[in-house]
């Protein structure tokens, strides 16, 4: 916290720049602030996997977006997403050959 | 670590996860423009922009900030698992460098879209808000946590605490 105590050497041996030293109080238990956080954290990891998990391609990814029904109902031809929206791991911008004309 | 190389290892960190930050601002600034303008080629744009800035800046300072990351809690002594504010960062940096890797394939999918697809066709296409946002709100959270270093250490952390105590006293 903000008002951790400065430590001798807090811009030394921690590589610390703020004067906050590593803790030698010896509190035991779980501090509150960990116990909220970590169940805030823990539940959107949590939402992350299972959205991962229970939707299948194109509910989570770019079908989302070029098919239609999706999520705010945008979409692109479908002449456009055959093409073009190949869900064949394209790896960067560099390492795939666009072959598109420019419009 | 000596003082010097503590020294560069902490400035590359900081670069890196400051960079970070503020590439995913100018992401979501892109996004924002391919949500909301109503020029084609500006749409365009955007996400082609989106393309490239994820995968050449991005990717690489997200990966280069876990990485000195790594590097500066190993090498000091607040260690990787010994304060639950590192451990947090820790997890943290690895989730929304997960998501980042996941997510980057579709938007390359969608800057490919956006190449050959006519204007009412982009304005179907969306832009890319809830991903940058999410992200840069769990940066921000790091990147505070980082600063405050708010107290509480681990049963693991409390061992080696006193493990050393020991070995300290003369």
């Amino acid at each position: 916290m903000a008002d951790s105590p400065a430590h001798p050497d807090s811009n030394g041996e921690t590589g610390n720049d703020t004067g906050v030293a590593p803790e030698h109080g010896s509190a035991t238990g779980t501090p509150r602030w960990v116990k909220v956080f970590g169940t805030v954290v823990a539940v959107v990891v949590l939402l992350f996997i299972i959205v991962l998990l229970t939707r299948g391609p194109g509910g989570h990814g770019p079908g989302r977006h070029t098919q239609s029904g999706g999520i705010g109902a945008r979409t692109a031809p479908a002449s456009v997403v055959d093409d073009r929206g190949s869900f064949a791991g394209p790896v960067g911008p560099a390492l795939r050959s666009s072959g598109h004309a420019s419009p | 670590m000596s003082p010097g190389l503590r020294k560069f290892a902490l400035t590359a960190h900081l670069t890196c996860s400051l960079g970070w930050t503020g590439a995913v601002m100018a992401y979501l600034a892109l996004g924002i423009a391919a949500v909301t303008s109503p020029d084609a080629q500006t749409m365009r744009a955007a996400w082609i922009a989106m393309e490239v800035t994820g995968w050449y800046v991005i990717v690489p300072l997200a990966l280069a900030a876990l990485l000195t990351g790594l590097v500066m809690a190993l090498g000091t002594r607040w260690g990787l698992f010994r304060h639950y504010w590192v451990l947090f960062s820790l997890v943290l940096t690895i989730f929304a460098t997960v998501v980042l890797l996941l997510h980057m394939p579709d938007v390359s999918v969608l800057a490919d879209v956006a190449r050959g697809a006519d204007g009412a066709s982009l304005d179907r296409l969306g832009g890319d808000l809830f991903h940058p946002g999410l992200g840069l709100v769990v940066l921000l959270v790091i990147q505070a946590m980082n600063m405050y270093k708010p107290r509480g250490m681990t049963p693991y952390g409390l061992r080696k605490q006193q493990a050393q105590r020991p070995a300290r006293t003369p």
